[in-house]
């Protein structure tokens, strides 16, 4: 398990990952706000450091706080779900329905969509524990499943203006500072951080993320709690479509396209560990607030809203990278990424890697010598 | 048959224990007695039919045939869990721990201690600590440096402690398989785990040790069951007898032995 080693830099930097290693999932988060806010002081200070954004990226990061509580369990027992950003479109499609074509009020009605969510939740997790399809592909098949009930329902509509308790809970504000949505956000985030210590849902999930065999054989039932984390993931993906849908006023079936990645890289950033077991809710919420404050810096630098999607993207491949490599307890002998290029392996790589490229530019010159008018397509 | 002729009856005996998988024989009429206060090592050589055997006495496998009593009274077990609430439990060798939680969270997985709070029940992870910590000093002399990390960041030997901790907290336990405990670890934390056997055979329970390692078997037991191609080849005291002997009835070159 342990490596001994007579090299003392190598030791002491052992036990220096240790010391750090339970506050790794805050640390890595909180360093990289910080970069987001040295370089916006440098870039944008004047626009970014206003009391009005400020509320801006915590209203954004408030959509997104229910769905990384949840998503930190279903993470943590070694699950994904890629289906939330259809669940809170539909969801949100559903009490827009029962508000505007039924007369269903509209407290009810939010009940019902949250109520709704959890049922869809609840399926993804039958889908997953007694039809046994893989996380990924269960999700990704329920997204389509999901996503197609919106169209279907909705049409190409945008279902607008809904009662005023709807967009309080999507931008209302309380007679002091706070936010409602950033209220909402923050107190699911704390019900989800003691549930994660002080309920059996949340031992569970951990023991049973770390260790199936083990759960399995302590007679955990752990399809039993695999589907409550799923159907608390669709609960809080339903309570973000609401959110959603009361910030902007209005719902479509196309709505919420990136709530999974988006939370998925919150969550990851937070240092709960895709391989499972490691969860930290500090982590899932310093990932939100980074997230955010990404998004918002590039909207500040007035870049398109397009790359709001590498972004995310960007920071959960480092974020993983990043906590796989400092969680690596045996470092010796890897010289890194440099050293593992270097091995007769790492060699063939590299003339692969040549070969495409090669290739690729071949091509490229081919065509561009080749040219002839070109051809708009409209 | 039994080898203790002062008159004390075996804590469990297992009698003409025959287990067959479709065509295979793995267990033929074999017979297992252990005594309180003592440690039975069982070894052979890869398919003689420890595992099956123990796994028939812990409640995992259901015999095709034979009888298990405990305390003289008959037992039958259909599951594991069977086997824990008459007191017989085992720590494997993957100690079964989930290393992200901190030795009381493993301690108590499954059974964990709750208090109530606005009549909801909640995880009671102080007590449990508490109770975990007690537990670790009092049955297994073993004191950790800290209670809140995960088990990962343990040794083998304190991870051991762990899973054992776990099986001796029911106040009823009474026989603990151990099997392969000192496979995983280096010399001194196998030193430490059979400073722990012995620990816990002064407080008198039964323990069934299966164990690879001659040395391990000599240092901590008192009797050694020999099995081999799915037969007890023979009991010895291990103080009146050698590993050579032993050796012998492994391999079945010393028939006479047994």
């Amino acid at each position: 398990m342990t490596t001994t080693t007579n090299n003392p830099p190598v030791s002491a930097q052992k036990s220096i990952n240790e010391r750090f290693e339970p506050y790794l999932s805050i640390i890595a988060p909180l360093s990289m706000i910080l970069m987001v806010l040295a370089f916006m002081a440098i870039m944008e200070p004047a626009r970014y450091f206003r009391l009005s954004n400020l509320e801006i990226i915590l209203l954004e990061a408030a959509l997104y706080m229910p769905m990384a509580m949840a998503m930190t369990f279903v993470i943590t027992l070694r699950g994904i779900d890629l289906s939330i950003g259809s669940v809170a479109a539909l969801s949100g499609i559903v009490m827009a329905f029962l508000i505007k074509q039924f007369g269903v009020s509209a407290e009810i009605a939010i009940l019902i969509a949250i109520a709704f969510g959890a049922l869809l939740g609840l399926i993804n997790g039958l889908v997953i524990t007694k039809l046994r399809v893989p996380d990924l592909i269960g999700t990704l098949a329920m997204d389509l499943v999901y996503r197609g009930f919106a169209l279907v329902l909705a049409k190409g509509l945008v279902l607008a203006r809904f009662p005023e308790i709807v967009t309080e809970i999507g931008r209302g504000q309380l007679s002091w500072f706070l936010p409602i949505p950033v209220l909402i956000g923050l107190t699911v985030m704390i019900i989800g951080y003691f549930a994660l210590r002080r309920t059996w849902l949340g031992r569970y999930t951990i023991a049973i993320g770390s260790n199936p065999e083990a759960a399995e054989m302590t007679g955990i039932a752990v399809d039993r709690y695999k589907i409550y984390a799923y159907t608390l993931m669709g609960a809080m993906a339903a309570l973000a479509g609401v959110m959603l849908t009361g910030k902007l006023n209005a719902i479509q079936a196309t709505s919420a396209p990136y709530f999974n990645l988006h939370t998925i890289a919150a969550v990851v950033v937070g240092g709960t560990a895709l391989f499972g077991g490691r969860a930290s809710m500090l982590g899932s919420f310093a990932g939100v607030i980074l997230l955010s404050m990404m998004i918002n810096a590039l909207v500040t630098l007035r870049i398109e809203f397009f790359w709001q999607s590498v972004a995310s993207g960007v920071v959960i491949i480092a974020s993983v990278a990043l906590y796989t490599w400092l969680l690596t307890k045996d470092r010796d002998g890897a010289g890194g990424l440099l050293g593992s290029l270097s091995t007769p392996e790492g060699q063939k790589t590299l003339r692969f890697i040549g070969v495409i490229a090669i290739t690729l530019a071949a091509l490229l010159a081919l065509g561009f010598a080749l040219t002839g008018d070109p051809s708009p397509s409209g | 048959m039994t080898l203790k002729a002062d008159g004390v009856r075996p804590l469990v005996s297992m009698r003409e224990i025959t287990k067959k998988f479709g065509g295979v024989t793995a267990l033929e009429n074999v017979d297992l007695d252990a005594y309180a206060g003592e440690v039975l090592a069982i070894v052979g050589d890869n398919g003689a039919g420890k595992s099956t055997l123990i796994k028939v006495l812990t409640g995992v496998y259901q015999p095709t045939s034979g009888s298990i009593t405990l305390d003289g009274a008959p037992l039958s077990m259909g599951s594991h869990s069977d086997a824990i609430a008459v007191g017989i439990d085992a720590v494997y060798q993957t100690l079964a721990l989930a290393d992200h939680l901190d030795p009381a969270a493993n301690m108590f997985l499954g059974s964990e201690l709750t208090k109530s709070f606005l009549g909801f029940k909640f995880l009671d992870n102080k007590r449990m600590r508490m109770e975990a910590e007690r537990v670790l000093f009092e049955r297994l002399g073993v004191r950790l440096k800290s209670m809140s990390v995960g088990t990962e960041s343990l040794s083998g030997g304190q991870r051991q402690a762990v899973a054992i901790a776990r099986a001796v907290y029911h106040a009823d336990l009474r026989v603990l398989v151990m099997d392969e405990p000192t496979a995983a670890l280096g010399p001194q934390e196998t030193a430490r785990t059979l400073t722990l056997i012995k620990t816990l055979r002064q407080q008198g329970l039964a323990i069934i040790l299966i164990s690879h390692s001659l040395d391990d078997v000599f240092a901590v037991s008192d009797r050694i069951q020999v099995m081999r191609r799915g037969r007890r080849a023979g009991v010895v005291q291990t103080a009146s007898s050698s590993q050579q002997e032993v050796l012998g009835m492994i391999v079945g070159a010393d028939a006479a032995a047994a």
